[in-house]
């Protein structure tokens, strides 16, 4: 298929979620996979590489247009919004707990924070950054939390093991304590 | 939370004038690692008597925290101390490594540590995230030029407000142990719902909290908010829900 690349093009345009590869299979049954991985990334680059202000970035295991940072502030002005808002460093830092130690409980994050974590869980549940996932057999069988799709496109990941790894942890860690 | 003025620098500079920087313990944890930090103290190794002095120092000066978070400060107080008892009781013989009396406090401060660390490293992420935009943000905004809106009056918004009360005693909900919740608290939620999602559906919202309590209190904020002018709320329709929306004029919070 010549046009492969612009066909795979409208479909993520019309897409406001980000569009999956497995959907983009289902549209293009008879293109090969390979083929369709190929397409993808040549499209990716090619609006990298371009001048436009629009690049395809991939989150939360699909692509999605978005636009380029240097495009923030106008955008910011149609939208009337002064900033976006950000996660309070409470709230950060219940999510970074949940989400490396996820399924897990309020107790359990009250415990590796030393502080009670209730009200930030709860906010965190509000933006739908965390779920429920279910309750653990444990006595009071307590909620079990985990980060949702929408804690991936917040931070821009593309899948949960995208997080940042144990080495750069300990990385960052080694240079704060030096 | 208890917070120190770490360090304030004047730092030369023709706009950056005098900043001041303080520093925010939001745990115990966090005040333990930030001492261990200060004395240059290695976490595997930590001289349990220092820091425990250090640490106690640093609560008696502050004067009176929060009672909640005083608590869990008292906390790890007690815990220090007691590793340092550990420690102190003479034994037949010597402790070996993995019975050492502090590996559980190094394997919390290793653990926090990290999660601090990956804290920083995802806020790095989020403010990558805020120069970009996708399709999906633009909600809905307050239609302006639609005449057919109708402002409504209190009367109206304590009368659906009295249908909610009747419909929620009903359910005979029994409230065993109360939460507080503090004006302030829900006028940031409700702010940061509408942040959000650009719209709130007014009974949907008081319906949607836990307790009588918490409806009321929700349903005080929200007078509290249009009487600021914040918010603004409007019924669609004679006999439609009554919808709430961000009011555009006014001030970013």
């Amino acid at each position: 298929m010549d046009n492969l690349k612009e066909i795979i093009e409208a479909l993520i345009f019309i897409s406001v979620e980000p569009l999956t590869a497995e959907k983009m299979k289902e549209v293009l049954t008879d293109v090969p996979e390979p083929d369709i991985a190929q397409a993808l990334q040549e499209l990716v680059t090619r609006y990298e590489s371009a001048d436009g202000a629009i690049r395809i970035i991939q989150t939360a295991g699909g692509y999605v247009f978005s636009t380029k940072p240097a495009y923030d502030p106008y955008v910011r002005r149609l939208l009337q919004i002064e900033r976006k808002k950000k996660l309070s460093s409470q709230a950060l830092e219940t999510l970074s707990a949940v989400a490396y130690h996820q399924p897990v409980t309020q107790s359990e994050i009250s415990a590796i924070r030393s502080v009670d974590s209730t009200y930030a869980l709860h906010t965190l549940l509000e933006n739908k950054l965390i779920k429920i996932v279910g309750r653990k057999e444990a006595p009071g069988r307590p909620l079990l939390y985990r980060t949702t799709e929408k804690f991936l496109t917040y931070f821009g990941l593309n899948a949960i093991e995208d997080l940042p790894s144990e080495e750069e942890l300990r990385k960052l860690m080694q240079e704060e304590n030096s | 939370m208890i917070a120190t003025e770490i360090e304030s620098t004047s730092t030369p500079g023709p706009e950056a004038g005098y900043q001041v920087k303080l520093q925010v313990f939001e745990g115990p944890l966090d005040l333990l690692l930030f001492l261990i930090k200060k004395k240059k103290i290695d976490i595997r190794d930590i001289p349990i008597a220092v820091i425990t002095r250090e640490y106690l120092d640093y609560l008696s000066r502050k004067e009176r925290l929060n009672l909640d978070r005083e608590a869990e400060f008292l906390l790890m107080a007690a815990l220090l101390i007691h590793i340092k008892s550990q420690m102190l009781l003479p034994r037949e013989q010597p402790l070996e490594p993995d019975i050492d009396p502090r590996k559980e406090l190094v394997d919390r401060l290793v653990d926090f540590q990290k999660i601090k660390a990956a804290s920083t490293l995802l806020r790095e992420k989020e403010d990558e995230m805020s120069h970009i935009w996708k399709r999906t943000v633009l909600t809905a905004p307050l239609p302006e030029e639609d005449l057919d809106l109708i402002e409504v009056s209190l009367f109206d918004l304590a009368e659906s407000f009295f249908t909610l009360m009747k419909r929620k005693q009903s359910e005979n909900q029994r409230v065993i142990k109360g939460k507080e919740i503090s004006m302030a608290d829900k006028m940031n939620e409700i702010v940061a719902v509408l942040r959000a999602r650009g719209v709130l559906d007014f009974l949907d919202y008081l319906d949607a909290q836990e307790t009588l309590e918490e409806a009321l209190i929700s349903f005080f904020c929200l007078l509290e908010l249009i009487k600021a002018r914040l918010i603004v709320a409007i019924q669609e329709q004679l006999f439609h829900t009554i919808k709430v929306w961000p009011r555009k004029d006014a001030a970013p919070a």
